[in-house]
């Protein structure tokens, strides 16, 4: 049963970091549970973020059947999607982070 | 010839790295530090998954483009460098010199 204070959270945590754009929570049916975006967007990312973390995980297991995949990151000319997918029945939830890329290292 | 030699063994070289592979945009490997078997798997799995990132990208929005893909299993990290003639691929276990 997801604790929805804590999900409130790490959300209001993550939200806050340097240079996150956006966060948005998918859960296992491809639904948006949770978005800091408006709903055009949200909706669009929830389709094809499911959709591309499905392949990712079959690709994953292709090359390797003990393998798992834990963790996306697609670096774009605007800004990074960080997306880690969670597969575990039960809790099967995609969290999706974009975010700015930070230049003052 | 030499600097795309002399890249390739730098990248072989570095750290944690398990292979290194680039493949043409007809998913033919030019180059590979893995054997033969693997290299054929990556070659037909990676730039498949690279055009979905892609396309992902640009369905989100026409004027941007992907750059840099990481997937992250837990065995190691594949980076896929994909562009217009070819897909770069390189497999890395990220914790080799973590202590």
């Amino acid at each position: 049963m997801a604790d929805v204070a804590a999900v409130d959270e790490v959300c209001k945590r993550l939200q806050s970091h340097k240079g996150v754009e956006g966060i948005i929570v998918i859960n296992a049916d491809g639904i948006a549970i949770r978005s800091t975006f408006d709903n055009e967007i949200t909706v669009q990312y929830a389709s094809l973020v499911s959709r591309f973390s499905v392949k990712a995980r079959s690709v994953i297991k292709d090359l390797d059947d003990d393998n798992e995949l834990k963790f996306l990151r697609l670096r774009s000319k605007k800004h990074e999607i960080l997306i880690a997918p969670e597969f575990e029945k039960s809790k099967e939830y995609v969290l999706v982070i974009i975010q700015a890329p930070c230049c003052d290292f | 010839m030499s600097e795309i030699e002399a890249t390739l063994t730098r990248i072989q070289n570095h750290k944690g790295v398990l292979g290194v592979i680039i493949v043409n945009n007809e998913g033919i490997p030019l180059r590979s530090t893995l054997d033969d078997v693997n290299t054929k798997n990556y070659a037909d799995l990676i730039p498949s998954l690279s055009s979905l990132a892609k396309n992902m990208i640009r369905d989100l929005d026409p004027q941007n483009d992907l750059e840099f893909l990481r997937i992250r299993s837990q065995k190691h990290e594949i980076m896929v460098s994909a562009r217009e003639e070819f897909t770069l691929i390189v497999i890395q276990d990220p914790l080799v010199g973590f202590s």
